[in-house]
């Protein structure tokens, strides 16, 4: 079959095209194996509120404050009310004491050292990733998490 | 006499003390798909919550599904939408279970000690019964626990071709851990 040149020109072609396609697949496979979350200090806010005010919108109506504000960036403004351990890391959150209802933010690994430094009690600017609030049956309260945090100012 | 009745207040206010829920903000629960050709399906929820009452020997845990953070963002992505977890619609996964032998466990006094607990575990609003063992430690007011299973995600309604090509664990282990107080 390959004494005949117009199949062996057949067969070149075959063997490049199949190469080139394997090898945009290895490249477009790398590309979205090796993605990675930008760092959150280096991206700007969405929005940037007070914790109590923000809290409230979740409890008022939590459907539209998800909608506003789920996978977002945000910047939050409030006291530190307790340092909670996570396994190894640890979390930080800010809590509305008259409802229960609370912010808890977890860090980047990047950026857990500046958050371990927080302490109770400080007013400080936290921006990161805010997944969603959603009620706890368990608690009775909101709870809006936040991951991929970073400490902006304290 | 006055001894008697102070030991006998002392013993009540820590009878007290334990006979409180104890609850967990920052509970971690990791879930893990990887497989030998995939490597990225793993994640970590470190702001679960989790609570035991050591009187009707229950068990607690609340996971925001969107919360679960992956390495990878497409993978987290495909993870939230609609043909997988479905975030938006189903954002929380829960577990309701029991200690099914109370007496293997003292909460009154220090200690390490092996249960197994039985529940409901509820993802994408698909409820089934999960049985695992857990360690519970007892360290003065707080206690720590941790347990890992495996659960089937047809079970709860995931199914796709990651799973089939064999680049996502048809059964992932979960694995939680808590610090209570």
């Amino acid at each position: 079959m390959l004494k005949n040149p117009k199949n062996k020109k057949t067969l070149k072609w075959l063997l490049i095209a199949g190469g080139s396609l394997l090898l945009i697949g290895l490249v477009v496979y790398f590309y979205f194996a090796t993605l990675s979350h930008d760092d959150t200090a280096s991206l700007k806010a969405d929005y940037t509120v007070e914790a109590i005010p923000f809290i409230k919108e979740f409890e008022k109506d939590h459907k539209a404050a998800n909608k506003k504000y789920a996978e977002k960036i945000i910047a939050v403004r409030g006291i530190v009310t307790t340092i909670e351990p996570a396994d190894t890391t640890m979390n930080i959150k800010m809590a509305d004491t008259t409802t229960g209802s609370y912010l808890i933010f977890a860090f980047q690994d990047q950026h857990m050292a500046q958050a371990k430094k927080l302490k109770p009690g400080e007013n400080v600017l936290i921006k990161g990733s805010c997944s969603d609030g959603i009620y706890s049956d368990i608690l009775g309260t909101y709870f809006i998490s936040f991951k991929r945090s970073t400490v902006e100012k304290n | 006499m006055k001894k008697i009745i102070l030991s006998l207040m002392i013993a009540t206010v820590s009878m007290m003390a334990f006979a409180q829920k104890k609850t967990s903000t920052s509970a971690t629960v990791s879930f893990d798909a990887t497989t030998p050709i995939d490597a990225l399906a793993k994640a970590e929820n470190k702001t679960g919550i989790a609570a035991i009452d050591p009187v009707k020997n229950t068990v607690q845990f609340e996971a925001a599904i969107k919360n679960f953070a992956f390495s990878n963002p497409k993978i987290q992505e495909h993870f939230n939408q609609k043909s997988w977890l479905n975030s938006d619609e189903f954002p929380k996964a829960t577990f309701n279970g029991v200690i099914t032998n109370p007496s293997a466990v003292n909460f009154n006094k220090d200690g390490t000690y092996s249960v197994t607990v039985e529940g409901d575990l509820t993802i994408k609003d698909k409820t089934q019964k999960v049985t695992t063992p857990a360690t519970i430690i007892v360290a003065g007011k707080t206690l720590k626990t941790n347990a890992s299973f495996n659960i089937k995600l047809a079970d709860f309604g995931v199914e796709g071709q990651p799973i089939t090509a064999g680049k996502v664990s048809a059964e992932p282990k979960i694995s939680v851990s808590a610090d209570l107080n």
